[in-house]
């Protein structure tokens, strides 16, 4: 029987939605198992007192968790579109990520403009960043690429800590107090903003995987592979290339943009190299040229963070390093391209078997 | 006679392509063997596998009774293997001195092997001082085959010295080879049949990366069939 | 014919910087700018030479240059000021080097199955976590900032010898377990002369215990020592440490990776992001003040010209009616020296004739023979000490601080890219033009810049001036991508 529309859709779909209706259904069971019930005026009942529990205690703390991965899975997805599928070793990618946040920040607080006004101006602000930086950088290519985007975040990160601007971007203390609209408040109603960042998420995840089935995503991925030989096709790859880090620093910019909203504030630590190498190192353990990899990446390196946090206090940063260059060296793939590429041979290696005690039973072992 | 150079069955791996399948060749000492086949048929990646710049992943190959796969391949060029590869590849920021000199084993190569190498092309000598990009495409083949006579080599490695240069320049190059390889062994690769016949005296044919067919260069100008099929040139 | 247009841009370049300067400044302002670009130009050749050799030779690009450059300024500080840090650290690293040595010998007695190794190796960090366990580093580090022969404030320190000896074992038996590990990482040597090694091992065994057992005497002897000899003394234990740091690099995280030029840049960036972390966690977030400058440099008057000042010894000197410091003169020499050093060696060396060759054709220049792979180690371990000297010789210009690294990296890659990258004439030439920009744009935004019809000037931060170097480097990729005297691809 031929399967088409709805269950095929679904049938091809199925991991990807219970995935999201466990995304949907988080914040609510988290409530429900680590709620402080205290805190909950006892007279609320029913659904109001799941709700209400959510945000709670250590519910809210590990809501608080999962919207910071969000955030930071669509940051390393934005990566991977360079690293990953088109080739590009950016090592500046915190300049996008940072100036999401810097750019919402100013206008809302030393402006005084709606959210909304703000992420819409920043829209325009990286996409007029990531064209020029863009169109100077790649005309550079290889590691010579990665110095050149270096050096030009740096170029952010320098101004953002400079002293003379302290009054509007408070140098080297970070600007502080970017609130958004009282009610998507992450304090107050953390549960809304988690939904938001679940949205911008889910958004953004079906944006880039358009683009990267999409004809253009594969000429990035041809790109990718030989340059040379895309070129000879007829490709203007440099064009392809600008489109990939446009798409790449404007899907950056507004996560750092949420990210400043989740976080009240940013600090011009987000434009450090630091930052670069997290997403580097969340795009590489989760596997770049997949989708999958680097969100799953993202909320490793996250967790892990936190845990060796907690671990170790200060020498956290050391122990990530070495894991860091310990996955760098043993799982070149990350995470999902080694799985992929195991379960290809497994698959392969599976079918022969199958193959051959078929093939047995039709013509059974002289015994 | 032993041979100095015995290849036995490599396999040679470029990336996921098995460029070589089974190649086999011997160069016996003193003599001029030509490798033949066509483009793309593994003659260049054979001459790499042998000086170990793309090991092969199975096979042997032994140089002077001692199996080299698997060293690295200046290890084997200094035990004796000079290699004069496709395009010249001289260095074409140094002189020629230096081109010459960076060759050098051990000091004084140079010294003792400056008499040869200008018997057999006196331009270098005029030449000397220029940088090596300065010198005509004839000029660089011959330094090229200069640097790999500076140490005391017992095999060259030439690849395609025909290439690119004019029918005159391709008759000065043959009496050098010819004369040279009274000194030293020569296992030569050229797309110019009308060259390697007359200076080979075996050859090997390779084809798809498996050796097909040798035996004595006199014999193989007796079968015209042969040629062309698989050189495609015609005597 | 293309080397002329470089030369002339060049030259226009350098002379319209020079001409701003002077109509901008007056000639008494401009010329000590002028100077001031000359020293920093200096400092970002010393660390844009390694980068540019090392990228034309290898094509690898390390990010870590400026922590080598860091590293050495720390290490010729802490040598200067506070050996004692040195004389109970060292023991330490020799003993780990000398396990990892005769572990990785004894490699092969063990079963080759493919967990062992790292099983071992495990073990390996839990002895050498043991081993350090409880050293008292913040002790050792914190000291005043010495003058010439200055005692150290901490006296009491020190760990007893007999502690000491036993961490020397523990750190030696956690180099025996990882040193299998290490033989499997580094595969190329295997065939080292058995000799050597053992040489090796017992030499360093002999220099460590002899570091430690007489620590205190040769702690007295270095701090009686003249600050001359001092200052000599960290000069080169800098750039040593840089040309081992530079080697270890190379072995470790760059030659297993040829074939993988983004693990090798992504190591080397992670690299650049350790380095400065353990930096911070060794000698502290804080920076420290100028290192203290030769007999040379040190006498505070001001000499009216040059022979004078050779004589008077002073901290200063007369140009133009304005006074400059006399170390920067002498940074100024260093770079100068071994601009003219390197340039030799290239020419007139063996070794430098590889290296030009090897920039063109390094598969060729194996093929003829030469151990190609070496020749890369010591590249690399040069280029480090390079970078290294630099610190050194900028520890008593700029101080010693945990930023000093990122922050004099960017400004070498800009000179890279200025004047291309892989060629040694481009480095030199890029780093002159950013030095004297730097320094202009330095005087610039500090005296200010007033605009007709402006109340006041505008005035703004060195920091601007260090970003706007970023903007130079943006120009030039507009117009010239492979830089003045870069390559075509």
């Amino acid at each position: 029987m031929e399967k088409t529309g709805f269950p095929l859709w679904l049938r091809r779909h199925w991991p990807g939605l219970v995935i999201l209706t466990l995304m949907s259904l988080f914040p609510f069971l988290a409530g429900l198992a680590m709620g402080d019930p205290a805190a909950v005026p006892p007279e609320i009942q029913g659904v109001g007192r799941v709700l209400a529990l959510a945000e709670t205690g250590r519910a809210k703390f590990w809501q608080g968790m999962v919207i910071q991965m969000f955030i930071l899975a669509v940051f390393a997805m934005s990566y991977d579109l360079l690293l990953g599928y088109t080739g590009v070793i950016s090592f500046g990618h915190a300049m996008f990520f940072g100036t999401g946040g810097y750019v919402v920040g100013l206008l809302v607080k030393h402006a005084g403009w709606s959210a909304g006004a703000a992420v819409g101006v920043l829209l325009l602000v990286a996409l007029l960043q990531s064209l020029m930086v863009g169109a100077l950088s790649l005309r550079v290519k290889g590691v010579y690429l990665a110095m050149v985007t270096l050096a030009f975040a740096e170029f952010f990160y320098i101004l953002a800590e400079a002293t003379d601007f302290r009054q509007y971007t408070g140098a080297d203390d970070g600007l502080h107090g970017i609130y958004p609209p009282p009610f998507l408040s992450p304090t107050d109603h953390r549960t809304r903003f988690y939904f938001l960042a679940l949205v911008f998420f889910l958004t953004m995840y079906l944006a880039a995987r358009r683009l990267v089935n999409s004809p253009t995503g594969r000429v990035m991925v041809a790109i990718r592979e030989n340059e040379a030989r895309a070129a000879m096709l007829g490709y203007n790859t440099f064009v392809y290339k600008l489109v990939a880090l446009v798409a790449a620093g404007v899907m950056a910019a507004l996560a750092g943009a949420l990210n400043a909203f989740f976080n009240l504030g940013v600090t011009p630590s987000v434009l450090s190299v630091a930052t670069t190498i997290d997403v580097l190192a969340m795009t590489i353990v989760g596997g770049a040229g997949t989708l999958t990899g680097p969100v799953l990446g993202a909320a490793i390196v996250h967790l892990l963070g936190y845990w060796l946090n907690r671990l170790f206090g200060q020498t956290w940063v050391l122990l990530f390093g070495v894991t860091f260059i310990l996955i760098v060296v043993f799982l070149p793939y990350g995470i999902v391209g080694t799985v992929q590429a195991r379960s290809w041979r497994w698959r392969a290696v599976w079918r022969e078997r199958w193959r051959r005690i078929k093939e047995g039973r039709k013509f059974p072992l002289p015994s | 006679m032993a041979a100095l150079l015995e290849v036995q069955d490599i396999h040679t791996f470029i990336g996921q392509f098995h460029i070589l399948q089974g190649v086999s060749l011997e160069v016996p000492e003193g003599s001029i063997t030509a490798l033949l086949g066509r483009n793309g048929a593994g003659k260049t990646t054979t001459l790499k596998s042998i000086l170990g710049l793309t090991p092969p992943r199975e096979g042997k190959v032994i140089f002077l009774g001692e199996e080299i796969g698997g060293r690295r391949a200046y290890e084997i060029a200094a035990m004796g293997i000079g290699y004069v590869p496709e395009y010249r590849a001289i260095f074409t920021g140094l002189t020629v001195e230096e081109n010459l000199r960076i060759a050098e084993r051990r000091k004084g190569d140079l010294k003792r092997k400056a008499d040869f190498i200008f018997t057999l092309f006196p331009d270098l000598k005029r030449l000397y001082r220029l940088p090596g990009g300065q010198l005509s495409g004839g000029q660089q083949q011959m330094l090229a085959i200069a640097r790999a006579l500076v140490p005391d080599n017992r095999l060259l490695l030439i690849d395609e010295p025909s290439e690119g240069l004019a029918p005159i320049l391709i008759q000065e190059l043959m009496g050098a080879i010819r004369r040279l390889s009274a000194e030293v062994t020569v296992l030569l690769v050229d797309q110019n049949f009308q060259m390697t016949s007359r200076l080979a005296d075996r050859y090997f044919m390779i084809e798809d990366g498996r050796t097909v067919r040798s035996g004595a260069m006199a014999d193989l100008l007796n079968e015209p069939d042969v040629i062309r099929r698989y050189l495609g040139a015609v005597i | 014919m293309k080397r002329y247009r470089a030369f002339t841009a060049f030259i226009l370049i350098v002379g319209a910087l020079v001409a701003l300067g002077y109509g901008l400044f007056g000639p008494q302002k401009a010329t000590a700018a002028l100077l001031s670009g000359l020293t920093l130009a200096s400092l970002y050749f010393l660390l844009g030479a390694g980068l540019s050799l090392i990228f034309g030779l290898m094509d690898v690009l390390n990010f870590a240059h400026g922590v080598l450059f860091m590293v050495g300024a720390y290490v010729g500080y802490t040598v200067f000021g506070n050996p004692r840090l040195i004389l109970n650290t060292a023991p330490l690293f020799l003993a780990l080097a000398v396990g990892i040595i005769a572990g990785s010998r004894l490699a092969p007695l063990i079963p080759n199955r493919r967990f062992i190794p790292y099983l071992l190796a495990l073990a390996g960090v839990g002895v050498t976590l043991w081993g350090i366990r409880g050293f008292p580093l913040r002790p050792l580090v914190a000291f005043e900032p010495t003058t010439a022969g200055g005692a150290i404030p901490t006296a009491l320190a020190q760990e007893p010898l007999s502690r000491m000896l036993l961490r020397l074992g523990q750190l030696a038996l956690a180099g025996l377990l990882l040193g299998p590990v290490a033989a499997r990482w580094g595969r190329e040597d295997r065939r080292a002369a058995p000799w050597r090694s053992l040489a090796l091992g017992v030499g360093l065994t002999l220099l460590a215990v002899l570091l430690l057992l007489g620590r205190d005497p040769l702690e007295r002897f270095l701090l009686g020592l003249s600050v001359d000899v001092r200052f000599f003394l960290a000069l080169v234990a800098g750039a040593a440490t840089g040309a081992a740091l530079g080697a270890l690099i190379e072995t470790t995280l760059i030659r297993p990776f040829y074939g993988r030029p983004i693990t090798q840049i992504v190591l080397t960036l992670g690299l650049m992001f350790a380095g400065a972390e353990l930096v911070k966690f060794i000698w502290g977030k804080e920076g420290r003040p100028p290192m203290a400058v030769p007999s040379l440099f040190a006498q505070s008057c001001r000499s009216p010209n040059l022979l004078a000042w050779l004589t008077e010894r002073c901290s200063s000197i007369d140009v133009l009616g304005r006074a400059f410091p006399t170390y920067r003169l002498f940074i100024i020499a260093v770079g100068l020296l071994i601009l003219v050093g390197v340039a030799l060696l290239l020419k007139y060396s063996r070794l430098g004739m590889i290296v030009r060759a090897g920039v063109q054709d390094s598969a060729m220049v194996e093929a003829l023979g030469i151990n190609v792979r070496r020749v890369f180690m010591a590249v690399f371990a040069l280029g480090s000490a390079l970078a290294a000297l630099g610190g050194v010789v900028a520890a008593p210009f700029v101080g010693v601080y945990p930023e000093m690294g990122s922050i004099f990296q960017l400004q070498a890659f800009i000179a890279v890219v200025i004047g291309g990258m892989g060629s040694y004439t481009g480095t030199a030439v890029g780093a002159l033009v950013l030095g004297l920009a730097r320094a202009l744009g330095d005087t610039l935004v500090t005296t200010g810049i007033a605009l007709p019809g402006m109340a006041q000037a505008l005035r703004a931060s060195p920091a601007v001036a260090r970003a706007s170097t970023v903007l130079m480097m943006a120009v030039v990729l507009l117009v010239r991508p492979a830089g003045i005297f870069g390559r075509k691809e």
